[in-house]
């Protein structure tokens, strides 16, 4: 297991004049599985191949166990990248593609059929060995490729956007299996996405990066609840922001003061609630705003309704049956548990 | 009737005539004339005599024989090179460089020029009375033109060798570009990562990926220099002769009889190219199936 380590790590094209990667820096524990994630163009898979090798930062350092491995050509740095589109040799068979890492090593034909079987019965595609790419599902082919990385036992599997090419279900098996092989052989692990969904239920923990730039490396669950900035609340799906001034353990913002638990930025500007935790009011509760449903819109497992309170509008999701105690039009009146709002910086 | 059915067969008819009348025809009186067809001079009968006399019985068929060994030796050897020299070419050129675009440029600038022009263009440069030769003479390394190596018409056809390569290393060098731009470099960053060293991304992703186009250019190329009489006319020996040149005098020949031997030599040149492309596509063919 190894320990990754970003140093202030830039890296500027020379046909751009602003750097896809700008002064990053990154501690991913060993043996941890790590989620780069960010809309596209922000850095993430710039970042990935840096590590693999395959990109020179401009400046900066990458540690594997804190040693410096920017001298270490990428064949030799056990960094392994499974690409996005699987990638898989065509004119080899399965278990060539699989074995080529370790025929690169020159281990004997013996040892790597064994190894091969082994890691396809690991990724639980037993018996393929002579079948070719083309014979095999989307979801097959990103299986073959994982497999194909962790035979050569990387020191750091780098995984650029595993699931994308996937349709729904597959993703679910996919996401599954790679939690699943992560856990049980240790490798510490890097992978980009830029579904927010994705990496929350995937990742240890999360390097949120817009622009070039670290936002927010957290566990994925304070993305949720604590959020460091507005775009980054956006960014995870909240919707409603309203911005006021903070005084003592409350806060006055466009629709009214409420009472907030949670410490927030010295110069905090902004009150955010998420829409699931916006409450229908019973009488006599605190933190209470009233207002005039917009909208509601049924999906499914719950109903989405749009509040106008004082000109603004509070997102809420609630229980479906709501949509058959009210109707468009009607007055009702929500309830902020204090211990749900979070204060944002100013912008 | 089913005219829906007759649409296609019918739009393509046109073009299907002129390449049946043209390409047809022409092979079928030429196959003709090969078996002494020939009723201006009052043969009429189809004999093989053509094809034994140049092959051997008749005061050619010394030539023929040493003539279709340089033949297959330089149209090999020159698209060998030219593809190998085209492939390390474009590995380069792929890469970011200062000075990438006008070096790209240059690589390709000399496929419109005629063949004929680059192989007078080797006279003036490589004969040993050619411009090298003199610059050598003037530094002093050679005492005089005799000492120059004979890099033209020389008798194992390395001048012809060295214009083809010229020449072809840049069509060659379009197409193993367009293939490399066309795949990227990801499949050689997958096998990097997986700790391939240059060579052997090389040698195990990098050609694999690119044969199928550098082998039908080879074909081109190899049929072309297989059957093409300018460059060795210019360029070569009087014995041996590559068989183009040697058919072209059958043909010049003023004595009518031997048309049927030019005949006879332009449908075997022919038929050796057509048995190597069925050779080169069953064995695409097969390769396609196992893939």
């Amino acid at each position: 297991m190894t320990h990754l380590a970003i140093r202030g790590l830039s890296k500027v094209y020379a046909a751009q004049a602003a750097p896809a990667v700008d002064d990053l820096d990154l501690d991913i524990e060993s043996g941890s599985l790590t989620a780069l994630l960010g809309p596209s163009g922000c850095g993430k898979t710039t970042t990935m191949k840096m590590i693999a090798g395959l990109l020179k930062p401009t400046t900066g350092d990458i540690l594997f166990d804190e040693r410096s491995i920017l001298s270490i050509p990428p064949e030799r740095r056990g960094a392994v990248m499974v690409f996005q589109n699987h990638l898989l040799f065509p004119y080899m068979s399965i278990a060539q593609n699989v074995g080529y890492g370790l025929k690169m090593r020159r281990m004997e034909r013996a040892e790597i059929d064994r190894q091969v079987a082994e890691m396809l019965e690991l990724v639980r595609l037993p018996g393929m060995e002579d079948r070719r790419p083309k014979e095999l599902s989307g979801g097959q082919q990103q299986r073959v490729a994982l497999a194909r990385a962790l035979v050569v036992r990387p020191k750091i599997l780098l995984l650029d956007e595993p699931l994308s090419n996937l349709d729904a279900h597959l993703r679910f098996e996919m996401r599954d299996l790679i939690r699943d092989i992560q856990q049980q052989m240790g490798i510490t692990t890097v992978f980009v996405t830029h579904d927010q969904e994705e990496a929350v239920v995937l990742a240890d923990k999360i390097a949120l990066i817009f622009d070039g730039r670290l936002q927010q490396y957290d566990k994925p669950l304070a993305f949720y609840e604590q959020p460091s900035s507005r775009r980054i609340a956006a960014f995870f799906g909240g919707v409603n922001f309203f911005t006021g001034t903070q005084d003592g353990d409350g806060f006055t913002s466009t629709i009214g003061r409420f009472s907030v638990t949670r410490d927030g930025p010295a110069d905090g500007g902004i009150l955010t609630i998420r829409p699931e935790d916006v409450r229908l009011s019973e009488d006599g509760e605190t933190n209470t705003v009233s207002g005039t449903i917009d909208s509601q819109v049924y999906v499914g497992t719950h109903a989405r309704l749009r509040v106008t309170v004082d000109d603004h509008t509070v997102n809420v999701v609630a229980d479906a049956d709501v949509m058959k105690r009210y109707g468009q039009g009607d007055r009702i009146t929500l309830q902020f548990p204090e211990n749900k709002l979070w204060i944002l910086p100013a912008e | 009737m089913d005219w829906e059915r007759l649409r296609i067969p019918l739009m393509l008819g046109p073009t299907l005539l002129v390449i049946t009348v043209l390409f047809f025809g022409s092979l079928a009186f030429g196959l003709v004339q090969s078996l002494g067809f020939q009723p201006q001079i009052g043969n009429t009968t189809l004999t093989l005599d053509a094809y034994i006399s140049v092959m051997f019985t008749g005061r050619e068929a010394g030539q023929f024989w040493s003539g279709l060994l340089l033949t297959l030796w330089v149209a090999g050897a020159s698209t060998f090179l030219s593809a190998a020299l085209a492939v390390g070419l474009a590995l380069l050129l792929r890469r970011t460089f200062f000075g990438k675009k006008l070096s790209v440029f240059l690589f390709q600038l000399n496929l419109p020029i005629p063949h004929l022009v680059i192989a007078i263009g080797m006279l003036l440069l490589f004969s040993q009375s050619g411009l090298l030769a003199r610059f050598a003479g003037e530094l002093g390394l050679i005492s005089g033109p005799r000492d120059f190596p004979i890099l033209t018409r020389d008798r194992y056809g390395i001048g012809i060798i060295l214009a083809y390569v010229w020449k072809e290393t840049a069509f060659f060098g379009i197409i193993v570009m367009a293939i490399l731009q066309s795949l990227g470099d990801d499949y050689e960053a997958v096998a990097q990562s997986l700790g391939a060293n240059r060579w052997q991304r090389f040698r195990t992703v990098t050609l694999p990926l690119i044969m199928p186009g550098l082998m039908s250019a080879s074909i081109i190329v190899f049929a072309f220099t297989f059957g093409s009489f300018e460059v060795p006319r210019i360029l070569g020996v009087q014995h041996p002769q590559m068989l183009p040149v040697l058919t072209l005098d059958f043909f010049l020949n003023p004595d009518l009889n031997a048309r049927a031997e030019g005949m006879a030599s332009s449908i075997i040149i022919a038929l050796i190219v057509l048995a190597l492309v069925f050779l080169y596509m069953y064995v695409s063919a097969r390769t396609i199936r196992r893939d």
